[in-house]
């Protein structure tokens, strides 16, 4: 292969720093930071078992070597298992737990074995000492919330670190706890507190409540989808148009309806794909996608009316497949996965409740004002260009619509608070217009809907 | 190396750098496992600032230099290197080549990307849970509470990618104009200052031909202004890569303050590249060995300390965290030759600066000198493993520490200057 020349290669690799820049921001934007060490570190991973709580710990030798003063020049297993007891009661008298009331906890030790880790490109590969010691609380004692008290080689190699992870009971997921390090104002070793029941991991009725709320809060498109479809719900449909505005609780009817059906759709699916049922995923996000480009168009022009929770149940279908992927990542069986869906699946569906009661009140309101037109129509556009970005993006067309679009999620709370303003603002102008029916109430009474007009 | 005229041009970049993207695609693909493309838009990189490069500035000042190489960027490129003055900015360095930051390459796993039970990590640090690793460099994430902000022992690296534009973006004129920017602010001392950051980026490349790969190399060096440069206002001229932060901070046209600056190298030995031949940080190691050298044995003795130092205590990420307690032995109770050693040792960092900075700055540290203390751990060779030197003032703080080889088999070194009042030129928040 010939060699570029530089010009060309310069030009080239401008592109490529726009590129990587672009990819370093990006990266940024998508993942936690996790700041590499270049310093080997020690761990420690905790895991609850039955009546105890497991510790495996690694830890470099040669900072092993440095804090406990043992010769382990070789590295090699049988040079540990020469100075095992003596490794074995450093290690004891520098791992001592103890309860949120200041009891001391049993730990017993296990086997030493060494193994080679680290990365190529960050620590180099070094070897490393590895145990599990069984950490046992106190009856009585809560055995998810303990200081860990451990300050081995930390004690003596003044720069280490040891970093504390988790692992969840139900499904296996790793989570940060912390860190034992030394201040480098005080230089002394920072005490940590573990909390393993606050790790969010439990794969109890609770955590996956949780998820659930958590994925249609991050869940843009989810989000969009559902309110999309409620948009006109309020409306009468009539010779291809969406005519004025039908009685308060006519639409509230409607509302649940389109919200149940969205839900029942999303359950099945939900359930199947938990089960194991095969999902093809980018399919199933590009669908997503086109459910919302079909649901803004039908906020624009009625395209199935009367027929929206029809529409909501099978959309709700494919949704419940991309939610299925969350649960399928946690491996649930029997039992655990009843409760799993049934929670998620509750949590799903109290956050979907939550933008509906949020949304809804505003929106019955504004059906009745002149402008709803131009609200629904602006709403449904704006959603309907999303729809497309994010189909091009699914299926395999980056571009910067779909970009805008995934970040819309920070702009929700102004959105329904604005809706509610204006909402609000209208509602006070038409009682002044129009002087409101005799009974003096404090609030505007939906039943007793000052008359709404037919935009056309 | 005594050319004058240098060669960040001289080298040509090689197809290496094409690919240095590539591996940044991988990553943000395993990164974003929500299936939806990355946003693009929310980083300083992006950000619009309110920093120009038109104000008024002494002709020949680092400030005009900044302007003259900005005039040469294209409005892209100005905008990446252009951004407001800020801590948050100037707080991103690093000892670790760029591809290697913020759960790059490396995984996320700090320590490796293991866990005790040899199961890998999930690739860039993401958490099933959503939990985050807790970052080894600041105590703001994950830390016990009553952590001074920023106290961590043995952090690796702020755990954000550099700002600023790469030197493989830049054209041979506008690298030109680079050149003349970075001698300006830098010293001429053989060995030292412009000098030696010249051999630093050819050790660079000699990682990348010799095992490093892409992640390393000149091309992987970032500069960045942080705010207007002229002759009014506060601004800072930001250079650095893998083992190397230049972070010069100027109020009204003067030098405020020349840290955080870290100096580290790998290979740290003698080695060859295009027939010439580099030892980069071998005069302030140099200089360390020699004042070890001069202390008796109960001064050694006294300056030892108790612990094992495997890192620098202050490392990129750990800002305003300096120890209440100075530790060794107090250089007011060495002799005149002795303190000569110490001031010449402090030089090799100080005379990194341009030649009138150094010296202002350098008599200000030789006013603490008494009040200095020199602390030392592991031989005093300061070439094993754990070997580590400190020089901690009133106003000064130096450490040098030698590690384990990464790319290469060799130990290297990482060192770090630093300043109890003028880190970051003064500015905390």
């Amino acid at each position: 292969m010939p060699f570029p020349s530089r010009s060309a290669v310069r030009t080239r690799s401008a592109r490529v720093v726009v590129v990587m820049i672009v990819c370093a921001v990006a990266w940024l934007c998508c993942s936690p930071s996790a700041s590499a060490h270049v310093v080997p570190t020690s761990s420690i991973l905790l895991e609850v078992g039955d009546g105890a709580v497991e510790a495996t710990v690694g830890i470099p030798l040669s900072d092993l070597e440095s804090a406990t003063g043992i010769d382990l020049d070789d590295e090699s297993q049988a040079t540990i298992d020469a100075h095992a007891a003596q490794i074995q009661q450093y290690l004891l008298d520098h791992f001592v737990p103890t309860s949120d009331d200041g009891q001391t906890w049993t730990v017993d030790d296990g086997s030493l074995t060494v193994s080679t880790v680290g990365n190529a490109q960050t620590t180099g590969l070094y070897p490393q000492l590895e145990t599990v010691f069984t950490l046992t609380p106190p009856p009585g004692s809560d055995r998810e919330s303990f200081n860990l008290g451990y300050d081995a080689v930390v004690d003596k190699v003044a720069t280490h670190t040891v970093i504390v992870t988790a692992s969840s009971e139900s499904d296996g997921s790793i989570s940060a706890v912390g860190t034992v390090r030394r201040s480098t104002v005080t230089n002394t070793v920072q005490p940590l507190h573990v909390d393993l029941a606050s790790d969010g991991g439990s794969s109890g009725f609770t955590g996956l409540f949780s998820l659930g709320v958590e994925h249609i809060q991050e869940g843009t498109d989810h989000q969009l989808f559902l309110l999309t479809l409620l948009l006109p719900a309020p409306l009468v449909a009539a010779a291809r148009r969406w005519g004025p505005a039908v009685s308060a609780r006519r639409s509230m009817r409607r509302i649940a309806t389109i919200t149940l059906s969205f839900t029942l759709g999303h359950s099945v699916t939900l359930a199947l794909g938990a089960l194991g049922v095969p999902v093809p995923q980018q399919l199933v996000e590009s669908l997503i996608a086109v459910s919302i480009l079909v649901a803004a168009l039908h906020a624009v022009r009625p395209i199935f009316p009367g027929r929206e929770a029809l529409v909501a149940a099978s959309f709700g279908l494919v949704h419940g497949l991309a939610f299925s992927e969350a649960l399928r990542e946690l491996d649930l069986t029997g039992a655990q996965l009843v409760v799993a869906l049934l929670g998620f699946n509750f949590g799903i569906e109290a956050m979907q409740l939550v933008i509906v009661a949020l949304v809804l009140p505003p929106l019955i309101l504004l059906a009745r004002a002149e402008r709803y037109q131009t609200l629904r129509i602006v709403a449904a556009v704006a959603t309907a260009v999303a729809a497309v970005g994010w189909l091009g993006a699914r299926v395999g067309i980056a571009n910067p619509v779909a970009d805008v679009a995934d970040r819309i999620g920070i702009l929700g709370l102004p959105v329904i608070a604005a809706l509610w303003a204006v909402a609000l603002i209208l509602v006070l102008h038409d009682r002044r217009r129009s002087p409101a029916p005799t009974s003096a109430g404090t609030h505007v009474v939906f039943s007793q809907a000052t008359g709404g007009r037919s935009p056309e | 190396m005594n050319t004058t005229d240098l060669l960040l041009t001289g080298r040509p970049l090689t197809r290496r750098t094409l690919f240095a993207g590539v591996s940044g695609l991988g990553l943000l693909v395993a990164g974003c496992s929500s299936g939806s493309s990355g946003s693009t838009s929310t980083s300083a990189t992006t950000t619009a600032s309110t920093a120009t490069a038109d104000g008024e500035a002494a002709a020949g000042s680092v400030a005009a230099l900044a302007q003259a190489f900005y005039q040469t960027l294209d409005a892209d490129q100005q905008s990446t290197v252009l951004l407001d003055y800020t801590l948050a900015s100037a707080k991103r360095w690093s000892n670790l080549p760029q591809g290697l930051i913020s759960g790059g390459a490396g995984g996320g796993m700090p320590g490796g990307g293991t866990m005790p039970s040899g199961d890998a990590m999930p690739s860039g640090g993401t958490m099933p849970s959503g939990g985050t690793m807790p970052s080894g460099a600041s105590g703001e994430e994950g830390a016990p509470s009553g952590m001074p902000s920023g106290g961590a022992g043995g952090g690796g690296g702020s755990s954000q990618a550099r700002v600023g534009i790469a030197l493989s973006a830049l054209s041979d004129d506008q690298l030109a104009a680079f050149t003349t920017l970075l001698k300006a602010a830098t010293g001429t001392t053989a060995g030292l200052g412009y000098d030696e950051i010249e051999q630093q980026l050819a050790a660079d490349d000699y990682l990348a031909d010799n095992g490093g790969g892409d992640t390393y190399g000149r091309g992987n060096f970032y500069v960045a202004i942080l705010g207007s440069p002229q002759d009014s206002g506060t601004w800072e001229f930001q250079f650095g890569g893998h083992h190397m932060a230049v972070a010069n901070t100027y109020v009204d046209g003067k030098l405020v303050g020349a840290t955080p600056a870290f100096r580290g190298v790998e290979p740290f030995t003698k080695f060859e590249l295009d027939g010439e031949s580099y030892q980069p940080l071998k005069a302030k190691h140099t200089r360390f060995v020699a004042l070890l050298a001069s202390l008796s044995s109960s001064e050694l003795a006294s300056a030892k300390l108790a612990d094992t130092y495997s890192d620098l205590v202050l490392g990129p990420g750990n800002d305003w965290a300096f120890p209440t307690e100075y530790e060794g032995v107090k250089i007011s109770t060495l002799s005149a030759k002795q303190k000569k050693l110490a001031l010449a040792a402090i030089a090799g960092y100080v005379e990194d600066l341009a030649d009138s900075d150094a010296k202002t700055i350098l008599a200000g540290y030789e006013d603490d000198l008494d009040d200095t203390y020199i602390a030392w751990s592991g031989t005093q060779a300061l070439t094993a493993k754990d070997d580590y030197i400190r020089i901690d003032g009133p106003s000064v703080w130096i450490e040098f520490s030698m590690q384990n080889g990464i790319v290469l088999s060799g130990n290297h070194p990482h060192s770090v200057w630093r300043d109890r009042t003028t880190d970051y030129g003064g500015t905390k928040s």
